[in-house]
């Protein structure tokens, strides 16, 4: 048994000691090491770290209670671990001091029984959708290696597809889990904004910053999430935007399925912004759920504009000492991007936010009558490396940006989502995967996880490891 | 819209220098965030519409009030 096998499966038999963490952990450390070089998705590996912890995890008294009992796991390197510096995809932070603890749901994922393996590369402050990052390489798509494999969590996408890890962290603040999990063919949940507390982990922009685990099944996706959960017992002042919701645990439910839930498809926008594989992939999952119900929430194009100025205002200010001084160490592919947004005038920012909170109670209504809505994660399946423009219909767009068109409204208010993998949806691309979004009503997790659980149950969706790594 | 000459003042304000590569893309990325905040700005809204970014008072540790 290996990291390419499910983490669930490997938690049971760590826990009946029918086998060791410590031999999960070398095999795993052995499939970083036999295909990183051309996936390029770690930017760090702690070997060491992680075969002491395996170890600790074999003699430890509780292992047997442990739900994630030797499951190794990976995060994005905007999670604080210990020893490392949080380079958040940068060069600049190189320079920064190591981290002298590791990030929140780091521990609480070590508590129940991980073991950390290794940081993620990432676009540099999180700021792109395709992990092209000009410092460390691009990320490759395990699937494809001449393509991109999404952003800005590259990375944990694509270890996770790659069969390195069975389970990773990634951040989301205009699509970062979403669009990653939809080019790398695996399943990622982004919780309603405030769930889980953020603490440990280097900011983009803390008005829309989200973070979530990546799995190959559901039951990984929900097991992962569960562990994580938990109100911040720190000062509040750690994570202002923490909800301190109690635990709502999910694992248990999948098994209802989608049953009793009302589900409807996203119009407008949501099918306009994609290509036919995006929309016949969330046809195919209309189909299986046996819905026809079309739902149109309004003006979305305006809040997906105040999700990009919030960003690009919010995002450029945190660097503005960088900004002034060494502008020239940032990203190429996004440091004009932050020079202006350094520059927006406070009345476009303010009159965003408030485009944001009507737009929120316009959804919220749209949800008395819905449990989960269904959209495409990104416009079409993943592009080349280096690929400049996409063409949307009449439409010649900008091809990285625009991999975030159909997550950007919808984390814009918060809304928890989970993106499950299809298959064969592009005729000229039968190897490569597409992502639907099951979106739910804040705090709704359990509807949209049921929903992907039935999906992938059905046989509808899957995240099988890359093959010929 | 030409902005060039808000955003070379606006840089300096901030004491942002703009180097002469950078120039272009940043004139672009900022026409770009213009035509976001045109969308914006074209949805009529009350004055109780409130903003979305929202302020908690912090009590004191160990307040559990």
């Amino acid at each position: 048994m290996s990291s390419m096998d499910a983490a669930a499966s490997i938690a049971a038999r760590v826990r009946d000691g029918t086998l060791s963490a410590r031999s999960v952990a070398e095999s795993c450390l052995a499939r970083i090491d036999a295909t990183d070089e051309r996936i390029n998705a770690f930017s760090a590996c702690l070997a060491e770290r992680a075969l002491k912890r395996a170890e600790l995890i074999d003699l430890h008294p509780q292992r047997h209670k442990m739900p994630l009992a030797g499951v190794p796991f990976a995060v994005k390197n905007l999670f604080d671990v210990a020893g490392l510096p949080t380079l958040a995809g940068s060069k600049i932070e190189r320079e920064a001091a190591p981290a002298r603890r590791d990030a929140l749901l780091v521990r609480r994922l070590e508590a129940h029984g991980a073991v950390l393996v290794g940081a993620l590369h990432m676009d540099e402050y999180a700021y792109g959708f395709s992990t092209e990052n000009t410092h460390y390489g691009p990320t490759r798509n395990p699937h494809d290696l001449t393509r991109i494999c999404g952003g800005s969590s590259g990375g944990s996408a694509a270890a996770v597809a790659a069969g390195q890890v069975p389970l990773s962290l990634g951040s989301d603040t205009n699509g970062s889990i979403r669009v990653p999990s939809s080019l790398c063919g695996v399943f990622g949940l982004k919780p309603t904004f405030g769930r889980l507390p953020r603490v440990g982990s280097y900011p983009f922009v803390a008005s829309l910053d989200h973070l979530g685990p990546f799995a190959r099944t559901v039951q990984d996706l929900a097991l992962c999430y569960d562990a994580m959960q938990g109100p911040l017992l720190g000062p509040a002042s750690d994570d202002p935007a923490c909800a301190q919701r109690p635990l709502q645990p999910t694992l248990h439910l999948l098994e209802q399925g989608a049953q009793g839930l009302r589900i409807a498809v996203l119009g407008g926008w949501f099918r306009e912004m994609a290509l036919a594989e995006a929309t016949d992939a969330v046809d195919a999952v209309a189909q299986a759920l046996g819905t026809t119900r079309l739902v149109e929430l309004p003006e979305v194009e305006r809040a997906r504009a105040a999700a990009f100025l919030i960003t690009n205002a919010e995002g450029a200010a945190l660097h503005l000492p960088d900004l002034r001084k060494r502008a020239q160490d940032f990203e190429p592919l996004s440091r004009d991007r932050f020079l202006a947004g350094a520059l927006l005038p406070a009345a476009w920012v303010q009159q965003a936010q408030r485009v944001r909170q009507w737009f929120a109670r316009r959804v919220a209504r749209v949800f008395e009558t819905v449990d989960v809505l269904i959209a495409p994660a990104t416009p079409c399946v993943a592009p080349l490396i280096g690929t400049e423009w996409l063409q949307i219909g009449e439409r010649r767009l900008p091809s990285r940006a625009s991999m975030g068109l159909l997550t950007q409204p919808i984390s814009c208010i918060g809304l928890p989502v989970v993106t499950v993998p299809l298959w064969g949806m592009s005729a000229a691309h039968p190897h490569l995967p597409v992502g639907v979004q099951l979106i739910a009503a804040p705090w709704r997790e359990d509807h949209a996880l049921r929903v992907a659980a039935q999906l992938q149950a059905d046989g509808l969706c899957s995240a099988p490891v890359a093959k010929g790594l | 819209m030409d902005h060039a000459a808000y955003v070379d003042a606006a840089a300096a304000t901030l004491g942002l220098k703009i180097a002469a590569e950078h120039r272009p893309g940043v004139l672009q990325f900022f026409a770009l965030a213009a035509s976001m905040a045109e969308l914006v700005q074209g949805l009529p809204l009350e004055t109780h519409d409130e903003s979305g970014s929202v302020f908690h008072a912090l009590p004191p540790q160990g307040d559990v009030s």
